[in-house]
């Protein structure tokens, strides 16, 4: 269970990117966020691992408050979160099973990580993760040789190795088209309706957060402007979307995929 | 603005004046502006010839007259330029004042004539002033082939035959008055020659710079290999050796069937002036130099060899203290990471002006001050390649540091790594790649610039080659020339396969 109480975050330039923001996700929930770029959603998931420290607000992850941890207590809440990216944010220039296995990080002994050194489960682990996301033939090449469904793919293999309680996902799909879109997607409500991993992930089309969410809040100009059931989302039509988004909100046209893993190779 | 208000009169008027005053008084003061400075520095330029061709003239008029006498074409084409220059400027602006205003949104066209003719008066002036001569390169073209041939292909100079000397040697006593030394003793299984007489006048030239030859004297000789030349060789009293000559030739012999010879000369001129005290004993030697048929590396294919090994290395340890140095200097240099506070970016601007001032100071010239302050030698070319690599070195590890991605090491610590297990995964790969390809790239150059080092005493092959080149023994020149190419071609090649590899 993730609380979060009166969030409030101000760049050092004096932009306030979230306003005394609240809300709670229960266990097993897969919340989207929504909201303009610039609203505040990708500062709003880094302060959940800290990746940004808030500057005021509390976060309460599974009864204590992830705001006041330190060092060794703040890598063991980050290693229960795995997060991905939009941009990936895979190392390029190594190959992919080592960046599934940096996903490890947090668990093995730092010195022998230093040394390129991983335990023989995690190795096994890491085999596995790559064949749940069905890159296993990828295994040795280099990340910037994959295509961008087989990286975001690489990337949900490498929050896989964090046994993670919760996801965080960043915008995972506005990198890639409709199709791989459903695809990534797939595999986080596999995740989370197989293995009960809380998802929180932002997205952009009303049809995507229609299709996977069980919950949906909106930020607008880093505030709290709209909080709404899975039943009230499928309701939603595109007035109301856009009275979130504003005028430039759109919907994707994805046609008749209905959503799932698409089999096909990507791209 | 109220452009466009003038008469096109005036405007025309005012570049009559002054190119580009009319221009200016329509409204278009920057092109206005332009004009008159590059018509200013021409004339100047123009003018600045004109008193450094005919430098003896004092007034303008004859300076004039005497550098068309000399460089006829160069001030033909240099006035015809600015008359040119002239009438374009005064029809533009006459078309500028004409122009509607509304036109003008668009700027003003017509520019690129006059500056072509502007341009094209430049290049005239800068013919001149960097003395091209084209005639030059076939009129001296014939001189320069011999020894160019020899550099083109120098490789008789890589070999030398294994000779043996067979020789034998007797004194003469260079004054006709005093005691001539014995007569050398005659071994057995030995060569041995003798001169008759034993002492004698040198050669010399008297006061009316006539010839006055010396005692014509007979060398007679026997042990010699049969059949040969014999080479008759001299050394003064101080142990001055040469070969003497008659007529222009070395004075040489055959030994006939028995290994004998017998030969007349005249004594040779004299090197030690007459008022020298001591005995004027002189060495009178007879050589014959056989080629035993075995070919070895000569000594300037072994010495070109040595200092391209030298060169080599010069350039590996200067690259390998250039990355010790820069990799620090790197941090200092990356904005990324020093825009932290207001005293670490003042410590990047310092860092980065130093270092821009160091890159722009040409290795060659370091090698000056570091022979100063080193000594000749290789270290000298060590230091000053090494100062050079910090600084080029640290500008392009610098950019690497700050075209990391910062995605990756977010990426890292999400996953709970601590900051050393995040530098190891997400820093380091990033950064290896382009610090390999850099400081490979950067050996390329160090073994490129250790080539020419040794021209400034820095060490290398490069001095080696300047003295070559003094010495005008180009065939040896020809090796250095050749060995550089050869090094620096495959070191290309193999620079650029390696960091292929890491892009």
């Amino acid at each position: 269970m993730l609380e979060i109480k009166n969030l409030t975050h101000t760049y050092p330039d004096g932009t306030e990117a979230l306003k005394d923001v609240s809300f709670t996700v229960k266990d097993g929930e897969f919340l989207v966020v929504i909201g303009l770029s610039g609203s505040g959603k990708s500062t709003l998931l880094r302060c959940i691992n800290r990746l940004i420290d808030p500057t005021s607000g509390t976060i309460i992850w599974n009864g204590s408050d992830a705001t006041a941890l330190k060092h060794n207590q703040l890598r063991t809440l980050r290693r229960e979160i795995g997060m991905i990216f939009q941009h990936f944010n895979l190392v390029k220039r190594s190959n992919v099973i080592t960046n599934v296995l940096a996903g490890r990080l947090g668990y093995v002994n730092p010195l022998a990580s230093l040394l390129g050194q991983f335990p023989a489960a995690d190795k096994k682990k890491a085999v596995a993760a790559l064949e749940r996301v069905g890159l296993t033939p990828q295994a040795r090449k280099r990340a910037d040789e994959l295509s961008g469904g087989q990286q975001q793919r690489v990337g949900i293999a490498r929050a896989l190795m964090q046994d993670p309680k919760m996801i965080l996902a960043d915008e995972p799909v506005a990198s890639l088209d409709p199709v791989l879109a459903h695809t990534i997607l797939g595999y986080l409500e596999d995740l989370n309706k197989e293995s009960g991993i809380t998802v929180i992930c932002s997205l952009h089309y009303l049809d995507l957060v229609q299709r996977y969410s069980t919950r949906v809040i909106g930020l607008r100009d880093g505030r709290l402007v709209y909080e709404g059931t899975r039943e009230e989302i499928q309701g939603m039509t595109d007035s109301e979307f856009k009275e979130i988004y504003g005028e430039e909100a759109e919907r994707i046209n994805a046609g008749s995929i209905s959503g799932g893993k698409v089999e096909a190779d990507d791209e | 603005m109220s452009k466009n208000k003038i008469n096109p009169g005036v405007a025309a008027a005012g570049s009559l004046i002054l190119p580009g005053l009319g221009q200016i008084l329509s409204g278009e003061f920057r092109r206005g502006i332009t004009i008159i400075m590059a018509f200013g520095t021409s004339l100047a330029l123009f003018l600045w010839r004109l008193s450094v061709v005919a430098h003896r003239e004092t007034d303008w008029i004859g300076r004039l007259s005497k550098t068309t006498d000399l460089k006829t074409g160069f001030v033909i084409i240099a006035i015809i330029g600015f008359i040119l220059v002239w009438i374009l400027s005064i029809l533009d602006a006459l078309r500028l004042a004409r122009q509607p205003s509304e036109k003008n949104i668009t700027g003003p066209k017509g520019v690129p004539w006059l500056f072509a003719v502007i341009l094209a008066l430049f290049f005239t002036i800068g013919w001149q002033i960097s003395e091209i001569d084209i005639r030059k390169l076939t009129r001296e073209a014939s001189e320069a082939w011999v020894p160019l041939s020899k550099v083109l292909w120098p490789w008789e100079a890589a070999v030398e035959r294994i000779t043996e000397t067979n020789e034998a040697a007797t004194t003469i006593l260079a004054d006709p008055e005093g005691t001539p030394p014995p007569a050398p003793i005659e071994e057995a299984d030995k060569p041995y020659i003798d001169v008759n007489p034993r002492k004698g006048e040198l050669s010399s030239i008297g006061d009316k710079n006539e010839i006055l030859p010396g005692t014509l004297i007979t060398i007679t000789g026997r042990g010699f290999f049969p059949e040969q030349e014999v080479q008759i060789w001299w050394a003064d009293a101080m142990g001055n050796e040469f070969r003497p000559r008659h007529d222009g030739a070395y004075v040489t012999t055959r030994s006939d069937s028995s290994g004998e010879f017998s030969l007349e000369m005249v004594m040779p001129y004299r090197l030690i002036p007459p008022s020298a005290t001591g005995p004027h004993i002189h060495n009178v030697m007879a050589r014959q130099i056989n080629e035993t048929g075995e070919v070895i590396a000569s000594n300037p294919l072994k010495l070109t060899i040595s200092l391209i090994i030298e060169t080599i290395f010069m350039g590996m340890m200067a690259t390998f203290f250039g990355i010790i140095l820069a990799i620090p200097v790197s941090f200092l240099a990356a904005k990324n990471l020093m825009s932290g506070s207001r005293l670490s970016l003042s410590i990047y601007f310092f860092t980065r002006t130093i270092m821009n001032i160091v890159r722009s100071i040409e290795p060659l010239i370091w090698a000056l001050i570091a022979v100063v302050w080193v000594g000749l030698g290789p270290f000298a070319g060590i230091v000053a390649l090494t100062i050079h690599s910090v600084a080029a070195l640290g500008k392009l590890y610098s950019e690497a540091i700050e075209g990391i991605d910062p995605g990756p090491i977010e990426a890292i610590q999400a996953t709970g790594a601590t900051k050393l297990q995040t530098i190891v995964y997400a820093v380091i790969p990033q950064m290896i790649p382009p610090f390999v390809s850099f400081t490979i790239y950067r050996w390329d150059i160090n073994v490129r610039m250790s080539t020419v080092i040794g021209m400034v005493g820095g060490g290398g092959i490069g001095f080696l080659l300047m003295q070559y080149i003094r010495l005008l023994d180009y065939k040896s020149a020809g090796l250095a020339v050749w060995f550089i190419a050869i090094t620096v071609s495959i070191l290309d090649y193999v620079s650029s396969r390696i960091r292929e590899r890491f892009t």
